[in-house]
């Protein structure tokens, strides 16, 4: 083993953590290198110093101040809980507020906005005293007002004389 | 008569809902919290105030800071451990939340010179108060070189590049794993290694004049 395999492996040697072949190496140059074996002494002397050092403890209020801390910081959860629910709860009603508002809107500007009126046909039907001056019978004027097409027919056949082919049926219109 | 009694039964039972805690390990007392039982918070207060101070402490150097960030880690886990994956580590965790406290006070101090100032100001001035681990039998001399040295190792650890401090307190005070401070610090393991190296270098090198 060279000194830079020995430096590269350092770490795992101090920890213990390097197998039993490689620990032995490890082992093996530090007999055989002093400068090696300074370095491995320095590590472990300044690292059991420093390991060594006195704990410190908390000061003798330190309990008293992490509760009142702890209570603080319950209310302010508290706190932003219900405001959060009371937030929520305005929201709901502002939205719903909203949508009412906007459909009687909608509602209002239909009643003034002018449409179409649809109506029914009308249908113009002449009197009795009308028909018996002479002119076309009722059931021709309904037909015509009705927009039938046989009306018109009708109406050159009423005026075109007719030449019956029998003498008995001619008897009967003359 | 029958008060007194009941005070007296409710204390035992007390007692015992607290010995039950401290036998459990930080999965069950995390467990019994998220069940309903506020002493179990205690507990876990209990069990990491003095690590995480520590562990601030040796990373930002200023012991009041150090304390108010400890408590806001319990704050963030008492707020947070409804979310906090019971499959991982409470430690890890926790140590995580004060990882990154410390991280943010370092970071908000080298933007303040001010603040930084301050900071060192004060800890001269905590020079003055007794050391803690003197005791009455030490010989002066003794004690005189105890807290000589006591400085010169802490001063030796604050001279250390943050990122190679963090990793360094976390191994060698914390006794925490390769595999821990990855996460702690999320870095991935070999970078761990490769900052726990040059750490112990560093610190060897800083303190070996003082050792001879």
């Amino acid at each position: 083993m060279d000194c830079r395999e020995f430096r590269e492996q350092h770490l795992s040697f101090v920890d213990d953590t390097l197998p039993g072949v490689e620990l032995v190496r490890m082992q093996m140059h530090l007999t055989e290198c002093d400068e090696c074996a300074r370095h491995d002494a320095s590590i472990r002397r300044s690292l059991m110093l420093f390991r060594n050092l006195p704990r410190i403890e908390p000061s003798p209020d330190f309990a008293k101040k992490l509760e009142i801390k702890l209570r603080e910081a319950k209310l302010a959860d508290a706190a932003a809980a219900s405001g959060s629910r009371s937030r929520k709860f305005a929201a709901a009603v502002t939205i719903t507020s909203a949508a009412m508002l906007t459909y009687i809107g909608v509602s209002l500007r239909q009643v003034d906005t002018p449409q179409d009126i649809v109506l029914p046909p009308v249908v113009a039907i002449a009197t009795s005293s009308d028909a018996s001056a002479g002119g076309p019978a009722p059931e021709m004027i309904a037909a015509v007002s009705a927009g039938l097409p046989i009306w018109t027919a009708a109406l050159f056949a009423e005026q075109t004389s007719a030449h019956f082919a029998s003498i008995e049926l001619a008897s009967i219109t003359h | 008569m029958a008060i007194i009694a009941r005070k007296h039964a409710v204390g035992e039972q007390g007692a015992s809902v607290r010995e039950q805690l401290r036998a459990m390990d930080d999965s069950g007392v995390v467990t019994a919290f998220l069940g309903g039982e506020e002493r179990a918070f205690s507990e876990l207060v209990d069990r990491y105030q003095t690590r995480l101070l520590n562990f601030i402490y040796r990373t930002i150097g200023d012991r009041e800071k150090a304390e108010d960030l400890v408590q806001e880690v319990f704050i963030r886990v008492y707020r947070h451990l409804h979310r906090f994956d019971r499959s991982k580590k409470f430690s890890t965790w926790a140590y995580t939340i004060a990882s990154n406290l410390a991280k943010n006070e370092l970071r908000n101090r080298s933007r303040n010179p001010l603040v930084l100032f301050q900071t060192v100001q004060k800890n001269w001035q905590e020079d003055d108060r007794p050391l803690q681990f003197e005791d009455s039998t030490s010989r002066p001399d003794d004690m005189y070189r105890k807290r000589h040295l006591r400085e010169i190792v802490e001063e030796s650890v604050a001279k250390l590049p943050e990122h190679h401090r963090h990793v360094f307190i976390l191994r060698e005070l914390e006794g925490k794993s390769y595999e821990e401070i990855a996460e702690i610090t999320d870095c991935n393991l070999g970078t761990v290694k490769s900052r726990l190296n040059r750490a112990r270098n560093s610190f060897a090198e800083i303190v070996a004049p003082y050792m001879d």
